[in-house]
């Protein structure tokens, strides 16, 4: 007995002091990784030394660190796209070893998309988690002459989207909240632009994107469902540069350069939709519209500059706003809806040791939506949004080779507007109750190793300290059986109302099989203390967030998943298949009868009712990532479910978006070096819906009347999309290049949405009550012309 | 509203310069078969209940009114009001004058303030229940005419108002009907069902039009029909009404104006009957007359 317990302190003592067992003298080679073109840092290149065939990857900032014996090595460094670096190492000291990659002069690969760099989707021990490198995407058919980043996303297996129409990623059977979507660290609370047709990352601004959908690494927390890091570019740090696209509805420009060479360069990326002033033309000046349209626009900044080798600044800036308004002067009423995300992000790079790198973040973020109506002298004005104060602390430590620790810690400070209402009739002001803000503060302390406990088996084993408080100021309103409100509590500012401290446990295995093929599992838990829930059929940007609260308890979800791993033809062909099972408790929905106008003057979280969830599937991967021909196949067979004792007489229910069978197929051809031709389809089991079954008469009005929720599935959504790029090879300044794309190549009518309408009257005898689809793209070709200097 | 979300679909096809909207065949489960009670009584009248039935969403609905009355109404439901010390059976009658035309009614009940009366009734094998109480009455302050607020140039139509002071205590729920002189049966005011969640203790107006008339399709909207003219004498029905009941009436309400609008929430609607739908309401009302003059 007592020497098992000698064994297991010894074993922690070298968990948490590796050096410990390192008698021999080591020395550490450390660096950053960066692109030889644009002076850019690349995160996740794979570093190596050949001798043992160890190594790490960089991390988001392109450091990288090897603590290893003294003696005679071969430097490797590769990544997607660029070619492979090698390069002799004398070790007798630390030393610091910074890299440029080459971009390869003929990218052969149109999609690159990695399950966790090529080499590696074997090695590494995370699961469900997708790179993409967004340079190397814009081959595939463009949507209105923009490939989008969310887009590609959902063409992943356990990655879903809602049809045409709808914001929000839907993974392994969550919500559209339960993604946590980051920009350069900063959180987007409201990723789509005109309701989910375009997201609101510019894909000329991005550099990188990160999908975790399995286990989640320690060092993110706060959602359920999956994280979606992007990464800014941060401009060349080599020659100015001028990216451009024009395309149908809308045009972007990127300029980039250094502002002092290789110390210090900027980017700005700006977007914006023409489709108000593409479609003037056609109101008529006399139109009792006039006025009315829709645009959006956004601009990504990014700023950095390196102080020293040890320290590096980064300010990013990212503004969009999406405007839709509606004029008619016939009946004088007005509506103006501008929503959008502002966010600040600065951070600071700082090496303690070669062995410590620390990064801290200062963050702002801000989503805003809001609605103003006027008709003659009446005007009304709903507003809603969320405000973020963030700070962030991150180190990565490499002790050993075979270990990578990342620790650190946040803060945020949260202001929620769940519905503020203001008006006025004739500048006289109407009475609203007063304005509702629910403030709240939320922290985590983190630590995970990348561990390699033998050749074969590694472990990421992580525990995350989350911890949610909701303060004042703050009305509680008390309410009686029948829905009265008869007290209220009020908080003063800065008090206690609820807290929540918990604790995660992440953790991931791989064990290597041999050098094509691997098994992998992982077990992790999550809270989340922000929600969103939505009333209505579709999601929209006014699906409000709102925190956790006394009343509303936060999300707890548990993930199990399990996978195996198998490259084929010396890698050009990687296989996998994941299964998963979920489980969600606390999951929210509003109660039967809750009105879009409830939550006004009152507390939200009095229209609320909790549930649990449970989501299982399967997802088969076949990707061919090397030669002329590349692309993928992804496949779900999915399940999702709800369980609420308050909804649906306590029955479980399919969730809105279950879907049993997803299935995308990507593929691109490069037949010459000027063309080069693509291919997607995608097919989806449709969307529930809940429809009323039955129709009633109280006081001669026709009612509608539900029965089992979500009762309705609609038609199967799929599509064919193609593809050609067309490259001149110039030997002028300026490049150029056409993408020729038709999307919904034998233009299905996929429904955006389905409606029913009650029409006519007894009366008169034409009573009669009838569905409509309404689909949106039929066959539309679009041409793009991109530029570069 | 309505034409906002279809001008906002609309927008959205126009700008991707091509569309589709077509009606489509749904196959939907079976709807249960439920009961319907529109059910009131008032302070010093005898309650009234109308007894119909749901029916299958997309079932084509009969084009005489005849069919339609027989399809829907229920005549030979077994209704059932008691006090607490009284149970009366209702009577079925038929009235063509004044709406509900057709239901079931007493000859020795009426309403009073304070009481709590159950309702039961037993039809297509079905055993429906439900209660309601008579809040007491709150009063009228004052009454007057008002040229239309939205329309600046309006010479002749009009608004009635009404004015009243909310009692101190909260819990208060109102609902308020309209008619003109001439008519027989009074019109429910959309939109004024209304509870002092905001206003408790303090004075609150209220405008009406002519009110809803009962089998009128609101689809389009008729400045003549909905205003009052110069000259016309109105009368107004101010009737405070209990809590699950301003449920109902405001859920009602909100699945009417959700009806064809695709980007609206399921709207269910709030029935205070249990194991049918529809309301059962006692009515505490208050009375006053204007005439329509500038």
């Amino acid at each position: 007995m007592i020497s098992v317990l000698r064994n297991i302190i010894v074993l922690l003592l070298l968990l948490v002091f590796p050096n410990l067992i390192e008698a021999q003298t080591k020395h550490t080679l450390s660096g950053y990784v960066k692109d030889a073109a644009t002076g850019e840092f690349l995160p996740g290149a794979n570093v190596y030394l050949k001798e043992i065939m160890q190594g790490t990857s960089t991390n988001s900032y392109g450091f990288y660190s090897l603590t290893v014996p003294s003696g005679n090595y071969t430097l490797g460094v590769s990544f997607m796209g660029y070619t492979e670096y090698s390069a002799p190492v004398k070790l007798t000291s630390d030393l610091r070893f910074n890299v440029t990659l080459q971009p390869k002069v003929i990218e052969t690969k149109v999609v690159e998309i990695t399950e966790k760099r090529i080499e590696n989707n074997i090695k590494s021990t995370d699961m469900g988690r997708v790179e993409l490198s967004m340079d190397k995407m814009k081959k595939l058919p463009a949507f209105f002459g923009e490939v989008d980043l969310v887009k590609i996303v959902q063409l992943l297996p356990g990655v879903k989207n809602a049809g045409e129409g709808n914001t929000g990623l839907y993974v392994r059977g969550g919500g559209p909240d339960q993604n946590l979507v980051l920009l350069d660290e900063a959180v987007v609370y409201n990723a789509a632009h005109l309701l989910g047709f375009f997201s609101v990352f510019n894909s000329d601004a991005v550099k990188t994107v990160d999908l975790h959908k399995g286990g989640m690494p320690a060092q993110y927390g706060g959602r359920l469902a999956s994280v979606l890091d992007i990464s800014m570019k941060e401009g060349n740090s080599q020659k100015y540069k001028v990216d451009g696209g024009i395309g149908v509805i809308a045009s972007r420009l990127t300029v980039q350069g250094p502002i002092k060479k290789d110390t210090a360069s900027f980017i700005i990326s700006a977007r914006r939709t023409y489709i108000d002033a593409v479609t003037k033309p056609f109101i008529k000046s006399t139109s009792p519209t006039k006025g009315s349209g829709y645009y959006f626009y956004d601009l990504n900044t990014k700023i950095n500059y390196r102080i020293s080798d040890k320290d590096r600044l980064f300010l990013s800036g990212y503004f969009g706003r999406d405007v839709f308004e509606f004029k008619s002067t016939k009946s004088n009423f007005n509506i103006r809806i501008p929503w959008g995300n502002a966010m600040i992000s600065s951070r600071w790079n700082h090496l303690f040791s070669n062995k410590l790198f620390c990064n801290t973040s200062l963050i702002f973020s801000d989503y805003h939506f809001e609605s103003n109506i006027s008709q003659t002298a009446f005007n009304i004005k709903f507003a809603s949004g969320v405000r973020d104060y963030n700070a962030k602390l991150d180190f990565t430590w490499y002790p050993t080779i075979r270990h990578t620790v990342k620790f650190g810690a946040n803060y945020i400070f949260h202001r929620f507007s769940p519905n503020n209402t203001s008006g006025d009739i004739a500048g006289e002001e109407l009475n609203f109750g007063p304005k509702v803000y629910v403030f709240a503060h939320e922290a985590a302390l983190y630590a995970g190793d990348d561990f390699d406990i033998t050749d074969k088996l590694r472990v990421h084993g992580g525990l995350r300290a989350s911890w949610f408080a909701q303060v004042g100021p703050y009305t509680q309103y008390i309410k009686n059986e029948k829905d009265q409100k008869v007290d209220s509590v009020k908080y003063a500012a800065g008090d206690l109302i609820k807290q929540y401290p918990n604790v995660e446990p992440r953790l991931m295995m791989r064990y290597t099989v041999n050098k094509n093929a691997s098994i992998k599992a992982s077990f992790t838990q999550n809270y989340q203390y922000i929600h969103i829930t939505s009333l209505a059929n579709q999601s929209l940007p006014t699906d409000l967030w709102f925190p956790s609260t006394a009343r509303v308890k936060p999300q707890f979800g548990t993930q199990y998943s399990l996978g195996y791993y198998q490259n084929f033809k010396e890698n050009t062909w990687e296989t996998s298949i994941e299964t998963y099972y979920k489980t969600m408790k606390n999951q929210i929905e509003f109660k039967d009868g809750t009105l879009p106008s409830s939550g006004v003057g009152d507390n939200l979280d009095n229209y609320l009712t909790f549930g649990s969830g449970e989501a299982y599937g399967t997802e088969f991967f076949v990707k061919k990532a090397l030669g002329k021909t590349s692309g993928w196949v992804g496949y779900t067979l999915s399940w999702t479910k709800r369980t609420f004792p308050e909804l649906n007489d306590g029955k479980t229910y399919f969730a809105r978006y279950d879907r049993r069978h997803d299935l995308s197929v990507v593929i691109s051809h490069e037949l010459t070096s000027k063309w080069i031709f693509s291919a997607v389809f995608v097919y989806a089991s449709g969307n529930l819906l809940w429809l009323p079954t039955s129709v009633y008469f109280f006081e001669g009005k026709p009612v509608v009347n539900y029965g089992e929720r979500n009762n309705y599935r609609m038609p199967a959504y799929h599509r064919l999309d193609l593809s050609a790029t067309y490259t001149p090879v110039t030997t002028k300044k300026v490049k150029s290049s056409w993408n020729f794309s038709i999307y919904n190549v034998y233009s299905r009518l996929n429904p955006y949405f389905i409606y029913v309408e009650t029409t006519g009257s007894p009366l008169t005898g034409d009573l009669k009550n009838s569905a409509k689809k309404v689909s949106l793209f039929p066959i539309i070709p679009t041409v793009t012309y991109n530029f570069s200097f | 509203m309505k034409s906002m979300y279809r001008f906002l679909v609309a927008v959205l096809l126009v700008s991707f310069f091509t569309s589709c909207e077509r009606e489509i065949e749904i196959e939907l489960p079976n709807a249960e078969n439920l009961l319907v009670v529109e059910g009131s009584i008032e302070t010093g009248q005898a309650p009234v209940v109308l007894v119909t039935r749901n029916r299958g969403f997309f079932k084509d609905f009969p084009t005489d009114l005849e069919s339609f009355i027989n399809e829907f109404v229920i005549q030979d439901a077994l209704v059932v009001v008691s006090d607490g010390a009284v149970n009366d059976t209702l009577i079925f009658t038929v009235n063509i004058l004044a709406y509900p035309y057709v239901y079931y009614t007493s000859t020795n009940m009426v309403g009073e303030v304070g009481k709590t009366y159950s309702l039961t009734i037993v039809a297509d094998g079905k055993t429906i229940r439900s209660h309601t109480t008579i809040p007491p009455a709150v009063s009228i302050d004052s009454t007057w005419f008002g040229l239309n607020p939205f329309d600046s140039s309006e010479d002749s139509l009009g608004v009635a108002y009404l004015q009243m002071q909310d009692p101190d205590s909260m819990g208060n729920a109102y609902r308020l009907f309209a008619k003109k002189y001439s008519e027989f049966s009074f019109n429910q005011v959309a939109g004024s069902e209304f509870n002092d969640d905001y206003v408790n203790g303090q004075k609150v107006i209220f405008f009406a039009g002519q009110g809803e008339k009962p089998f009128v399709s609101s689809d389009t909207f008729i400045p003549k029909e909905y205003f009052y003219n110069l000259g016309d004498t109105v009368i107004l029905k101010f009737c405070s009404i209990g809590a699950k009941e301003l449920k109902f009436f405001y859920t009602m309400d909100a699945a009417l104006n959700s009806n064809g609008n695709p980007f609206a929430a399921p709207t269910l609607v709030k029935s205070n009957i249990e194991g049918g739908l529809g309301v059962w309401c006692g009515y505490s009302p208050a009375f006053d007359t204007l005439i329509a003059i500038k």
